[in-house]
């Protein structure tokens, strides 16, 4: 019995290790200079790359800088249009074929789906600067908004705002007093969603930034070629760090609350 | 009173067409224009070097089996990741549910989450490469005497690397998803009760645990084997050049010098959509609650 527990123990043991070697590796990678084989350790520590970030001419932090931008302009818009059109998909008596033809761009593999597209948007100069970006990730972060409100709108709410209505109040009114409450941990948590699928999107913004528009992850991809890996690292921790803050923020503020 | 209920249609309606102008715009008309796009030019009615209707394209692209090759190769690399995915995932969410539900493994199990794919294949590259951490270790402990000794675990012919790259992106979502459908469909009191009746634990995990988790999440299987099946990163940073992924093929077509490859990369991005459209249409109509992501 108590051989059995300790190697439960383990397991879990090995499954805690393997989820934060990668990020206390990328971080000590992004500290470090000289690692020639066979050393664990790089011969030189420093905070070189970090102030590379900072205070030099090196564009790592104007990258963060664009991915943030498309990340919260895709956030923001793809949940506020996500969840008006929700609402009409829901109560269409076309719901589950609306439904289907929502989820075919949000299933297609972004990158190829973006090269499809390339066209269109070379036609309306929206291929390499950042409105094209945020469109194309839009055609992406919102379908997953209008599928993830979609089940929020049951008879349940429908009944609420009739009851608004039947009292007297506007559907403004039962929008603001009763839908909104209601909705309010659900759209920060699609808010985050939507956040995350733009800022991980590496493919799509490859396409249309067509290396004009450098993100993150476009970066990562540079440095990675250039096998320039302490900057790669570097790019990485920054990568990591927003969803790591959004997902201990979700974890201990909305699934708590929602509970 | 009726000229506020007059005034409410016409907002209501006013709203309606302005969702089904967000939907035109932003899901269905990307579809159809791109679908459209690539169909016109890999039958050569568009394009620079197109002369008209043509099926040669089509007919070079299945002179080599690169295409194929590619479907099976992604389908391999996303069945290989995904069942190891659920199997650990199920294991963990059998014996291990208390644990992930809260206390520190309920935050560690959101880390990977926190990884984007090309942060996650970096990350096994530095890892498992021949140069990498795991290399130095076994260096230093004696195992392997010079560089060239480690195996190769990445852009390997068995795709270790990416498999191990794509389960550490999916294991947390499995192990949230059977954690979460442990507790809401009670399969700790199913199991109680097939014991109290004599039933051994194994007999309690085969016959009543994994069944129940399995049914339940089977469409959520299918539409992660859908969304791996065109992944792209993991792939193209640790994969090799030949066999490639569909994603990474259709891009080298499409994307590389040769003119004469592109209506190829269009026609390889027609058979991806048909296929991935067909499979979401078979999930969505077997899938009851097709409502919830």
């Amino acid at each position: 019995m108590s051989t059995t527990f300790k190697k439960r123990n383990i397991f879990l043991w090995l499954l805690a290790v393997a989820f934060l070697t990668p990020i206390i590796i990328l971080f000590f990678l992004s500290f470090s200079k000289n690692w020639r084989f066979p050393a664990i350790l790089p011969e030189q520590f420093t905070t070189e790359n970090w102030s590379y970030l900072f205070f030099s001419s090196g564009n790592i932090g104007q990258s963060f800088i664009v991915s943030l931008t498309i990340a919260l302009s895709v956030a923001c818009f793809a949940t506020l249009l996500g969840f008006i059109t929700s609402k009409y998909i829901a109560y269409h008596k076309y719901r589950k074929k609306l439904l289907l033809l929502t989820y075919f761009p949000f299933a297609l593999s972004p990158v190829i789906f973006a090269l499809c597209l390339k066209f269109y948007f070379i036609k309306m100069s929206l291929i390499g600067n950042v409105q094209g970006i945020i469109l194309a990730q839009l055609m992406i972060a919102f379908p997953y908004s209008v599928i993830f409100f979609t089940g929020f709108w049951s008879q349940r709410i429908k009944q609420f705002e009739d009851l608004v209505a039947t009292l007297g109040g506007t559907t403004a009114y039962a929008f603001r007093k009763i839908v909104m409450p209601i909705a309010k941990s659900l759209i920060m948590i699609c808010f985050f969603q939507c956040f995350l699928i733009s800022w991980f999107e590496f493919g799509l913004t490859s396409v249309i930034g067509y290396g004009k528009v450098e993100t993150l992850t476009i970066k990562v991809f540079q440095f990675v070629t250039e096998a320039n890996i302490f900057y790669a690292a570097l790019s990485c921790c920054l990568l990591i760090l927003p969803p790591v803050i959004l997902l201990w923020f979700n974890k201990k503020f909305i699934v708590q609350t929602s509970k | 009173m009726g000229l506020n209920t007059k005034y409410a249609i016409f907002n209501t309606s006013k709203i309606n067409i302005i969702s089904f102008l967000l939907l035109l715009v932003f899901a269905i008309l990307p579809l159809i224009l791109g679908f459209g796009f690539a169909v016109s030019y890999s039958f050569g009615l568009i394009g620079v070097l197109n002369k008209g209707f043509t099926l040669e394209n089509w007919s070079a692209l299945f002179e080599n089996n690169d295409v194929i090759v590619s479907f099976l190769y992604s389908g391999w690399l996303a069945i290989a990741s995904l069942t190891l995915s659920v199997v650990m995932a199920m294991a963990i969410a059998i014996f291990f549910h208390k644990k992930f539900s809260k206390g520190i493994y309920s935050y560690l199990v959101y880390m990977p989450l926190a990884f984007p794919s090309i942060v996650a294949a970096f990350f096994f590259a530095q890892f498992l490469g021949n140069a990498g951490i795991l290399s130095r270790i076994c260096y230093q402990l004696g195992i392997i005497d010079h560089i060239q000794s480690f195996p190769n675990l990445i852009n390997d012919r068995f795709s270790f690397g990416i498999i191990i790259a794509q389960l550490f992106l999916s294991l947390p979502f499995f192990i949230l998803l059977y954690t979460g459908l442990y507790q809401t469909e009670r399969i700790d009191d199913y199991t109680q009760l097939a014991n109290s009746l004599g039933a051994k634990n194994k007999q309690s995990i085969f016959r009543i645990s994994i069944p129940i988790l399995l049914k339940k999440s089977f469409p959520n299987i299918v539409m992660y084997f859908i969304f791996k099946i065109g992944t792209y990163e993991v792939p193209l940073l640790l994969g090799r050049s030949s066999p490639e992924t569909i994603s990474v093929l259709a891009v080298r077509k499409l994307q590389k010098f040769n003119l004469y490859d592109i209506p190829q990369g269009y026609a390889i991005a027609v058979i991806y959509t048909i296929f991935i459209i067909s499979l979401l249409m078979i999930v969505l109509k077997i899938n009851k609650n097709e409502y919830d992501i």
